[in-house]
Formats: structure tokens, C-alpha cells, sequence
């Protein structure tokens, strides 16, 4: 019996189906008990809901994230800002390692990082500052280092390939003042980013922002089955990992949040807060800023949110894409009186 | 003399064994060199990490999803997701499966009455397993209602056609022996399209087993088993004549239909049952129609015999209830490997019931098996299983 040739057929002539005969007798019994059934599965639905699947479970303990409560603090807070001293020189150290990560519970992906996480560790710079970056190829391919930013070409991280057991010191100014990014710019491209060398880079203005509860946010993927799409999405690098840890800040006070996206393979990503508004300026440059809920960003596009939260409670905040947020981007603030 | 005979025997038989233990000295040598004379050619590609979807169920509220580990390194379930969304669940079974051992994923979901699902099942290493359904509806849990109801199908399909297509017997018995021989091989012309169907969906289904459970050898095995036995069979009925003819010839020809609709009951209630048939009135009439033939192939080699009602109907019940059984099967069990057995063993008895037909219209045909009674019947009867079959997809 070719089942799926007898579907075929009969999904064509099902309009004649009407059924005759005695055939009729058995057969509209059977419809009417699924019918029925149908009825009593719709009726208990919002009970289903609430009792154990749908956001509801996705919190505190049923949130499926991997790790401790304070796992990912290196990659949320970013160091300090520092006051405007033209020349200072600012240095941090970038180990490119092959490692297998633990991005969703019980799910292994065999990323390549910078220090050991993807992302990779926030570098931080005031505007004028002398950047030395002391880039380690400790891993089995061949990585560089691409800043955005503004500096002289041979520090761009695209022509000096750093082979495995090499490293290369990386020395620019940091400019211009606003938020941006770092990765590999090795070929091929989607590869080498998508296995997880990619990170955050904050350069401060030479006028200080005002002072703030100040967090860090990454938006990316995992194509964990290597067919071109992602499987699991994540802000810095754990799904769900703020629904079972939510963010802690406290109402009023000034919270901004560096937002980027590192998201291969899609083609925007982008962030929605629920139950209040935020300001958003795009790159962290220029006067303007945008009063909204929600916020898109392509890959590579970052920008600067500041809000106050005008209440106390549980604040949602996920990427609007349904998908993404149900693939483990989404995540909670908790915030007290 | 005959004491060193005797030892001769058993020395023999011990050099017998010989083979076996330097097999097994040979066997454990790989086992624990194996890999570096593997190195020796190049590294080994990791292992797949997919899973069989061997069954999902639907309940209310809730997604069952019976997957196995076809690969030899172990598998360890991770990750869940429901049209692309990851879903809280649990395990009926083992989290880490070994080699062909199954487990059940539990997920409460709320899905929609009629509307395709796609669960994915994501292992340890992120590789994830997709199996769709086209069509989301309620899967029947064994009860009163839905047993009668396959019931009524089973005797629809199976039994009723087959007992219409007997009551030719009284047109037959009038026919000359010409138009016997002709019905005759028009029997064997049927069954001879009802075993190249069943071998073929045997080998279409043992495709979709992992290769350590089925493989054609599994299909050759249902078929050399179930031919063999049916020509064991017609040698105790005809005792030990060969050449089966009347009444039990007749018996063979309802067994090789019956196992026949057994397969083909297996196959409607599954696909039913997982939603991905309809089965609608009219499916259930283009059975009816393609097995009326089958009634008459079972009449033709009977049409020389005493047969009383009572047999009669004993043969319309071999020949078509177990279609009812086979829906019952297929409805409620999981049965990915009995389904393509069950259709081996089909293709075996009818092809084995057509050689026994064969010889019976070679015997008695006038002109033999070359007369154009024998080759347009044997035709003409294939012809009739490939126009009704028409109507059943």
C-alpha cells in the first residue's frame, strides 16, 4: 500500500467523498467521535496553557539555561568608564581557544572564542585612548582580530591573518566614541563568526555619560546542525539564561544598555522590553534618539538604550521575532522599589 | 576399529569449532587495535547523532514522540522543540539511548486540531531531528468505540469484498473448462500483482528502518519464510502430492490474500492513526472494489470442489479478516518493523500460491500454460488488480 500516493489521491478527490451507502454508518460514526474529541481538546486548551508549557514555564527553575547565577557577569557588566586622558593606553590580552561550550542545557557546541566565551570579553576604551590589544591565536585555525572603528588599515584585522601559535599586538586610538564591535574577519567569513569570535567594544565619550546601572547585551545564534540556520538564539551566549537569572536593577534609577547583534545567518535580530520605553541611539553616535519599545538591529548593528523603569516588577525582554525568543532570546528584568 | 572411528568423528567436529575460536581471538584483536588500523587510512567521521521518529502521539494537551537510536555510539536527547519553539518535556525512558534502544518524549503542548506540526528532538552535539506532521489530530487510544469502528473498516476492506467476489462461485461452476483455466490464471494474475505490491512496499518500508534493524535481507527473509512455509503447507494438504488443486488450493490462495490484507491493514491504521491518511468513503470503496477481485481468485480454484457454505465462509474469513487485525495492530502499537515484515511475508505467499495456481492451469488448461485461456486470463488479471487499484491510489 503506497500510503502517501493514497493521500495524495485523496486529498484531490476528497470533495467527492461524500459517503454513501452503508459505508456511511461506520465511517460518520468515526468523524463524529474526532469531531467530538476535537471539542473537549479545544475546551481544556488555557488550561494546558498555564499548567506547563508557554512562557509561564520558561522562568526561574523551568527556564532551560546552563549554569550559576552569575555565570555570565563579565560578559553583562562591562569595566568601568574611565575619565577623558588623550594617550592613555588601555591594554587587554585576546585568546582565540577552541572550545566546546555548553550553550543550551545539555547541548555541546564546538565554538571557537575569543578567552573562552561567546562572546567575547567587553573591551572599553575612552575616546583618545592608545588601544593595545595582544591578540593569542591558541586555536587550530587561522583568526584575526577586526575592530569597527576608525584606525589605520594595517590594524583593520583583514590582511594580517594570525595562523595558529601566532599572535599579533593590535595599536590604534580609539575612535570614534559610541558602541561598536569586534570580530574575526579570517575566511571564510560565516564561519569564523558564527562559531562564536565576536564581542562588544565601548568607547567613551571624551564628555562622560551620565552615570548608570550599565549592561551589556550580545545578540547571537547557534547553527548547531551546520545547515545554515540557527538552532538556538541567546543574548550573550546562554539561552534563557536571564529568565532563570533576570537582571536586577531598581526602579527609577538610569539603566543603559550597550546593544549589539552577531546574529549569523538571519537577517536582522533585534530587542523589545515590555511594560516600559526606552530611549535608543543607534551606534551610540550623534544627538539623535529614538523613544520606543523595540528596537532592530542587522548584524553588526548596535546602539545605546537608556530607560528608568517607571515600575517596579518582572520585565520581559526578548527579540520581537517569535522564533528567536522561543530558540532561547528572552530574559527578564527584576526590578524592586 | 570403530572406537577410533568415533574419536575421528569428534575430532572433526572439534576442528569445527576451530574457525569460530580464531574468529573470536581475530575479533578481539580489532577491539582493541581497531581504531589505530583505522587511523592507518584516515580519521573516522563523527557519528550522525539523528534519531528514528518511530511514532508520535497526540493527546490531549500533550505531544508523545517515540524516537530511537539507530547509530552505534550512544545518543543523548537534549533539547525539544515544537514548530521551531524549544518546549519543556520529559523522558519516558532513558535521556542517553544505546544502540536501537527507544525512549518516549514527553511534551505538554497545546496543538492545533488539523494543522501541521514539525517536532524537532536536538542531541547533546546540536544535531536535530525534524519529523513532521501533516496533519495535527487526536491519536486514538484504545476503547470500545474506536475498536468496533476498525472493526467495521477491517470487514469493509477486507471481508465483505472478498466473500462478494465467492458468490461468483455458482457463475464459475457453469463456465467450460476453457474459461475455468482462463479464471484460473487470472487468479494467478492477481496474485502475481498483490505479491510484486506487497514486495514492493516491504522494500519501500524496510528503507526507512535503520540499517542495523532491516536492509532487504530482512524483506528476503519474510519472503523465503512465508514461501517455503506455504509450500510446506500445500504439501500437507495435498499429502505430499505435488500440485495443489480444489478445495485446497482454494485454502492457499485465501491464506496468500489474507497475509496479504494484514500488511495492508497494518499500513491503513497506522497512516490513519499518525494522520497522514484520510480515510474517507471513498478510500474505503476503492478497497472494497480492488478486493471483490480477490474473492474471485479464491473462487476459481474451488469451482470443481464440494464446497459447503460454512467453508465458504471460513475462506472469506482467512482471506479478509485479518485486515481487521491489521488495523487494530496499526492503530495502537508501534509497528515500523512488523509492517514491512508483514509485507515480505506477503509478497513470499502470493508469489508461492502463483507458481501452485501455475501448475494447476498447466495441468488442466486445455493447451497448458501457452494457450491464449492461460495468457490473456493471467494478463486480464492483472489488468483488473491495476484498474481497481486505481481507485485506491
Amino acid at each position: 500500500m503506497a500510503k502517501l500516493t493514497r493521500r495524495r489521491l485523496l486529498c484531490a478527490t476528497a470533495p467527492l467523498a461524500a459517503a454513501p451507502l452503508g459505508v456511511k454508518l461506520a465511517l460518520g460514526g468515526q468523524a463524529e467521535a474526532a469531531g467530538h474529541d476535537h471539542e473537549a481538546h479545544r475546551a481544556t486548551a488555557g488550561h494546558v496553557e498555564t499548567a506547563a508549557s508557554g512562557h509561564a514555564a520558561m522562568i526561574g527553575e523551568g527556564a532551560p539555561a546552563v549554569g550559576g547565577p552569575n555565570d555570565l557577569d563579565a560578559l553583562l557588566y562591562p569595566p568601568d568608564p574611565r575619565p577623558h586622558r588623550p594617550g592613555r593606553v588601555r591594554e587587554y590580552t585576546l585568546v582565540a581557544h577552541d572550545v566546546e561550550l555548553e550553550i543550551a542545557p545539555g547541548v555541546f557546541f564546538p565554538a571557537w572564542t575569543y578567552n573562552g566565551t561567546v562572546p567575547g570579553p567587553v573591551i572599553r576604551a575612552t575616546e583618545d585612548d592608545l588601544l593595545r590589544v595582544r591578540f593569542v591565536n591558541a586555536g587550530a585555525h587561522p583568526h584575526t582580530i577586526h575592530f569597527h572603528g576608525i584606525h589605520p588599515t594595517n590594524m583593520d584585522g583583514v590582511f594580517e591573518i594570525v595562523g595558529p601559535g601566532d599572535e599579533l599586538t593590535y595599536e590604534f586610538p580609539a575612535r570614534p566614541a559610541g558602541f561598536h564591535v569586534y570580530h574575526c574577519h579570517a575566511t571564510p567569513l560565516k564561519k569564523h563568526i558564527h562559531k562564536g569570535l565576536y564581542g562588544a567594544f565601548v568607547i567613551d565619550p571624551k564628555e562622560p555619560r551620565e552615570p548608570a546601572r550599565e549592561l551589556v547585551m550580545v545578540m547571537n545564534g547557534y547553527d548547531t546542525d551546520g545547515d545554515g540556520e540557527n538552532n538556538f538564539y541567546t543574548v550573550n551566549g546562554r539561552t534563557f539564561y536571564y529568565a532563570r537569572y533576570p537582571i536586577r536593577a531598581r526602579k527609577g534609577e538610569l539603566v543603559r544598555i550597550y546593544l549589539a547583534n552577531l546574529t549569523e545567518f538571519d537577517l536582522i535580530n533585534s530587542f523589545h522590553l515590555h511594560a516600559d520605553f526606552f530611549r535608543y541611539q543607534p551606534t551610540g553616535t550623534g544627538e539623535h534618539w529614538e523613544y520606543t519599545d523595540t528596537v532592530m538591529q542587522c548584524q553588526g548593528q548596535r546602539g545605546v538604550l537608556e530607560l528608568r523603569f517607571a515600575h517596579a516588577g518582572t520585565f520581559m525582554f526578548h527579540a520581537h521575532q517569535s522564533e528567536f525568543t522561543e530558540l532561547g532570546w528572552m530574559g527578564y528584568f527584576r526590578v524592586e522599589e | 576399529m570403530e572406537a577410533r572411528t568415533a574419536a575421528g568423528e569428534v575430532g572433526w567436529r572439534l576442528w569445527a569449532l576451530v574457525p569460530i575460536l580464531l574468529l573470536a581471538l581475530a575479533v578481539a584483536a580489532v577491539v582493541s587495535q581497531g581504531d589505530r588500523v583505522v587511523d592507518l587510512v584516515g580519521g573516522a567521521p563523527p557519528p550522525a547523532d539523528e534519531l528514528d521518529v518511530r511514532r508520535v502521539e497526540l493527546r490531549q494537551g500533550e505531544i508523545r514522540v517515540l524516537v530511537r537510536n539507530p547509530q552505534r555510539e550512544d545518543v543523548t536527547i537534549a533539547s525539544v522543540t515544537v514548530d521551531d519553539a524549544i518546549v519543556p518535556f520529559s523522558l519516558d525512558g532513558p535521556a542517553t539511548l544505546g544502540r536501537l534502544r527507544s525512549s518516549t518524549v514527553v511534551v505538554p503542548y497545546d496543538w492545533v486540531p488539523d494543522e501541521p506540526l514539525s517536532i524537532g528532538v536536538t542531541t547533546s552535539t546540536g544535531i536535530q531531528t525534524v519529523h513532521d506532521v501533516p496533519a495535527a489530530v487526536l491519536t486514538p487510544e484504545p476503547g470500545a468505540r474506536g475498536f468496533l469502528g476498525y472493526l467495521l473498516i477491517g470487514l469493509l476492506v477486507g471481508v465483505v469484498p472478498v466473500a462478494l467476489g465467492l458468490l461468483w462461485l455458482p457463475s464459475l461452476r457453469r463456465a467450460g473448462s476453457a474459461w475455468l483455466a482462463a479464471f484460473m490464471a487470472l487468479t494467478a494474475g492477481l496474485l502475481t500483482f498483490l505479491g510484486v505490491e506487497a514486495l514492493f512496499e516491504a522494500l519501500e518500508l524496510q528503507a526507512g528502518l535503520p540499517p542495523s534493524l532491516g536492509g532487504p535481507g530482512l524483506v528476503l527473509l519474510g519472503v523465503a519464510a512465508s514461501a517455503l512455509g506455504m509450500t510446506f503447507l500445500s504439501m500437507r494438504l495435498t499429502k505430499g502430492r505435488v500440485g495443489a488443486s480444489g478445495l485446497a488450493l482454494a485454502l492457499l490462495v485465501a491464506i496468500g490474500i489474507g497475509v496479504h490484507n494484514l500488511g495492508e491493514g497494518l499500513a491503513i491504521g497506522t497512516s490513519f492513526a499518525t494522520g497522514e491518511l484520510q480515510l474517507g468513503a471513498f478510500l474505503v470503496i476503492g478497497f472494497m472494489v480492488h478486493n471483490v477481485t480477490e474473492g474471485l481468485a479464491i473462487a476459481a480454484p474451488a469451482t470443481r470442489a464440494r464446497v459447503t457454505l460454512v467453508r465458504l465462509a471460513a475462506l472469506a474469513l482467512i482471506a479478509g479478516a485479518p485486515a481487521i487485525l491489521g488495523t487494530w495492530v496499526g492503530a495502537y502499537a508501534t509497528n515500523d518493523v512488523l509492517t514491512p515484515l508483514f509485507f515480505a511475508l506477503a509478497a513470499g505467499a502470493a508469489l508461492q500460491v502463483v507458481v501452485e495456481v501455475g501448475r494447476y492451469v498447466a495441468r488442466t488448461a486445455p493447451g497448458g500454460l501457452r494457450s491464449g485461456w492461460a495468457v490473456g486470463g493471467y494478463l486480464a488479471g492483472i489488468a483488473a488488480m491495476w484498474a481497481t487499484g486505481l481507485l485506491t491510489g
